[in-house]
């Protein structure tokens, strides 16, 4: 009768010293089913997973996988992976400082007669992998030196080295990918399902779980609400599930008349990126837009003193300025919000109070004393705000939810209240509910005169949010659209442009 | 369903009652309690103000050498070379006594001297990138060797009379430098608590990116953070000095595992962004106590050495164990 069930979820609770992550969820997953799992910032759909993984151990309760007819619970990742169970964890998680071709052979790494390790087989065998999954890398690169994005990719090729699979899980697989990127990840869904394999998929972007899902099991606040098939469903049903009430057009915002230019860059060329230029007004939102590797990301560490320019200038109110380190640029009113959160952006060991604060001490303190009171107060204002789901502010953000850790982020910018916000991927991995919180409160920034950049690889949230769009193609600038043109270009228009290649004789390509 | 509740109601407290124990500092006043009781009934000389007033004069040493240790501790690094350094600060502070300069001045060389060889360990950690222990273990072998150098290998006396007498007096029944020591203390647990540079100590050891990313100078803290440690081992070097009334050339030596331990012991992680400067001076008391302890009991001082080996590895089991349980 079971036959058909891969995997059961029998009453899983976890508590953490603290926080009920888990209240009891029991569900069932049957083979070759691709299941969604969705629910707010915090509703422990990390855990969960962990725990069918064995990485956490449940409270109580019980994870079994079917084995060919014997019924098996992982008490292990090393077991988990013996039984045929891989996962793709929220925080990209490979090793660093080895290639990509290690990284996919890790453990298992091809040897010669001789016993040593064959280094040519294994880049063949990698070639394929990073064909199959149409990227662009050297087997030979080191993780260290690829853009997030491109990681996560490898993450989720990773996958594919094991023969044996059964189950495979990903959590928030989509959150860095661009479109291109997540139609691969989708056929590679398919041909899982195809083979048998059955897929838990975890995402806050409703619609991908629409068109690859079969089914969908909500949760709130760590507890089962229910499981539907997706064709019983809608977006506007899942959103008032999840997060209790309704949430109309999140990109709805009131845009702001921009005022006079703020910031001009002129032929800014860097590490990956020449001649681009672009100017910022007084109350506008600029929208960038490109493909991994495009190098959006890299022209802002540049303006922000970061990285190094190599040519080109950058003028604030119109007098020439060049940041020598972040620091600088702060202190001129710029602020910054780096894409990857986990390297760069919190301090992982401490609290959420201190990560709040962590951009703007200078603004809480006096002769270096710093105001508690204020240093307090400003957590509480953001939880409470932004709904930052954290048992204290004095809980050390490495052990909140992904998506919670985001709002941290968020807040510390909002903290600095700089006149020109930089936001690289403001709302990786957050909910619904939270992002029509974040795109509230840079509606009030604009109104109150602030400019915001906002780089995202999420084309709904690029177009819908800014009020021109400057599309990057290759480190190049591929074309700047205004507010007109933005209503009349569909999501395709867009990426066309941004994967426009520079003819040979391009003189900007020659300067490369 | 009422007794799911219970159950529920039950099970947060007995978490809340593992979290309580877990707190280092809790579980460390509970060691050093029994310990104190055990050695109080069990020994005839322990309980008496001539021993306890040495434990604290010899935890006041350490004390001071384990809170600078733990600020190093704190932006992730390690500092071997304290120990050297307090041998120096303690060279200078008696060579220039020996030679007719005032207390004062002599005491502003010494910590002068030792703040010097802070700043080049912070030269080799930031500008040379050398990692923290290879940097500081460099300075404390060229220290040792300067000190043997200046000393001629021998022994330094002649220092003021009212310069030692300070040290082995006490001001309402607690030892002067056991005052000195807990002043310090309670200097740098505000520091931590109320000063931006506190904070930035933490973010430091949560990584260098983010300390950039976020607009904090990885030179400047780096720089203070070691300029300052040099400064308390001066201090200690000075203490040591009038304790023991001379500079012998191996002064301070072993004194950084002790101040390691004691950091450890508190709390603080080698890997950083953590550190207490209450759990360093709990533990720089466990430490001396133990060692008090055993020597009351009769216990053999090799064996000694065992046991608070021994207790330093289970400290750092613990601290790992309390990782894995919050992760
Ligand atoms: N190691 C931990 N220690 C303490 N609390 C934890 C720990 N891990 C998770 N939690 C808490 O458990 C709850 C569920 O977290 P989880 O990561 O599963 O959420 P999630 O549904 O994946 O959210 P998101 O969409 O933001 O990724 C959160 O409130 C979080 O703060
Ligand atoms: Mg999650």
């Amino acid at each position: 009768m079971d036959d058909n069930v891969l995997l059961k979820i029998d009453g899983i609770v976890k508590t953490y010293p603290g926080v009920q992550a888990l209240k009891g969820i029991t569900t069932s997953i049957n083979k070759g089913e691709v299941r969604a799992l969705v629910g707010e910032n915090g509703a422990g759909k990390s855990t969960l997973i962990k725990c069918i993984m064995g990485v956490e151990t449940p409270t109580e309760g019980k994870i079994e996988i079917n084995c060919d007819g014997k019924w098996e619970s992982p008490k292990n990742a090393i077991e988990a992976k013996s039984f045929g169970m891989q996962a793709n964890y929220q925080n990209v998680n490979i090793a660093k400082n080895l290639s990509v071709a290690e990284n996919y052979f890790l453990g298992c790494l091809p040897r010669t007669k001789l016993g040593t390790v064959d280094w040519n087989q294994m880049y063949e065998s990698s070639q394929k992998i990073i064909d199959k999954f149409q990227l662009t890398v050297d087997p030979r690169a080191t993780i260290e030196s690829l853009p997030i994005a491109l990681q996560a990719m490898i993450n989720i090729s990773k996958i594919s080295i094991n023969e044996k699979v059964r189950l495979v899980i990903f959590d928030e697989p989509t959150a860095l990918l661009e479109n291109e990127k997540v139609v691969t990840l989708f056929n590679y869904i398919k041909e899982l399902k195809a083979n048998g394999v059955s897929v838990i998929y975890i995402s806050h972007r409703l619609e991908e779980i629409m068109e690859i899902c079969d089914t969908v099991t909500i949760m709130k606040d760590g507890a089962y609400v229910e499981t539907k098939n997706v064709t019983e469903v809608n977006k506007d049903y899942l959103i008032s599930k999840m997060v209790g009430r309704d949430v109309a057009d999140i990109y709805n915002i009131k845009h702001q008349e921009p005022g006079e230019e703020l910031l001009r860059v002129e032929k800014l060329c860097g590490n990956s990126f020449v001649d681009v230029s672009f100017n910022l007004r007084k109350g506008e939102i600029l929208g960038f837009f490109g493909l991994v590797g495009s190098g959006r990301s890299e022209v802002m560490r540049a303006i922000f003193g970061v990285d190094k320019v190599k040519g080109g200038s950058v003028y604030l109110r119109g007098k020439k300025v060049s940041f020598k380190s972040p620091k600088d640029a702060m202190l001129s009113g710029f602020g910054f919000l780096t894409e990857d959160r986990r390297t760069d952006g919190l301090a992982l060991s401490q609290s959420v109070e201190l990560n709040v604060n962590i951009y703007s001490y200078d603004m809480i303190s006096k002769a270096s004393i710093i105001n508690l009171n204020k240093e307090r107060s400003r957590a509480e204002d953001y939880r409470e705000k932004i709904g930052i789901k954290t048992p204290s502010i004095k809980q050390c953000v490495n052990n909140l939810s992904g998506g919670n850790q985001q709002k941290v982020v968020i807040s510390k910018l909002l903290c600095r209240n700089p006149e020109i916000l930089i936001f690289d991927e403001p709302t990786v991995g957050v909910d619904v509910g939270a992002k029509d919180e974040i795109f509230k409160i840079i509606e009030n920034l604009i109104a109150q005169g602030k400019s915001v950049i906002i780089i995202s690889s999420y084309l709904p949230e690029a177009m819908g949010m800014a009020d021109r769009l400057v599309v990057m193609a290759e480190g190049h600038v591929a074309g700047i659209l205004d507010s007109e043109q933005l209503k009349k270009v569909n999501e395709e228009d867009v990426l066309r442009i941004a994967s426009a290649v520079y003819a040979e004789n391009n003189p900007i390509v020659e300067a490369v | 369903m009422a007794s799911n509740t219970k159950n529920l109601a039950e099970q947060r407290r007995s978490a809340n009652m593992k979290t309580l124990l877990m707190r280092t500092e809790i579980s460390m006043v509970l060691i050093i309690g029994v310990l104190f009781f055990a050695a109080a009934f069990g020994t005839k000389n322990f309980l008496t103000a001539y021993n306890l007033t040495n434990i604290l004069k010899q935890s006041a040493i350490i004390g001071v050498i384990a809170v600078a240790e733990t600020y190093i501790i704190i932006t992730g690094g390690i500092d071997i070379s304290c120990g050297a350094i307090v041998g120096m600060s303690t060279l200078m502070v008696a060579s220039c006594q020996s030679s007719g300069i005032g207390i004062f001045p002599s005491m502003i060389v010494a910590m002068v001297v030792a703040i010097i060889c802070g700043v080049f360990n912070a030269v080799l950690v930031h500008e040379f990138n050398v990692t923290a222990f290879v940097a500081t273990l460099g300075t404390q072998t060229i220290l040792r060797g300067l000190i043997k150098v200046i000393s001629n290998g021998g022994t330094v006396s002649g220092l003021h009379k009212s310069f030692t007498s300070f040290a082995s007096g006490s001001t309402l029944f607690v030892p002067n430098l056991a005052i000195i020591w807990l002043g310090i203390a309670v200097i740098c647990f505000l520091i931590l608590r109320y000063v931006v540079f506190g904070r930035n100590l933490f973010v430091l050891g949560s990584g260098k990116e983010v300390a950039k990313l976020n607009g904090i100078s990885i030179r400047k803290t780096t720089y203070m953070a070691y300029a300052f440690a040099g400064l308390l081992y001066g201090i200690a070097g000075i203490m040591l000095a009038a304790r023991i009334n001379s500079a012998v050339p191996t002064a301070g030596e072993g004194y950084e595992t002790n101040a390691i331990a004691a950091s450890v012991l508190g709390g603080a992680s080698l890997a950083g962004g953590s550190g207490s400067i209450m759990g360093t001076v709990l533990g720089t008391l466990l430490i001396i106590l133990i060692d008090n302890v055993g020597t009351q009991f009769g216990i053999d001082t090799f064996i000694m050495q065992v046991i608070t080996g021994c207790v330093i590895v289970i400290a750092i089991i613990v601290d790992q164990l309390k990782k894995r349980s919050s992760r």
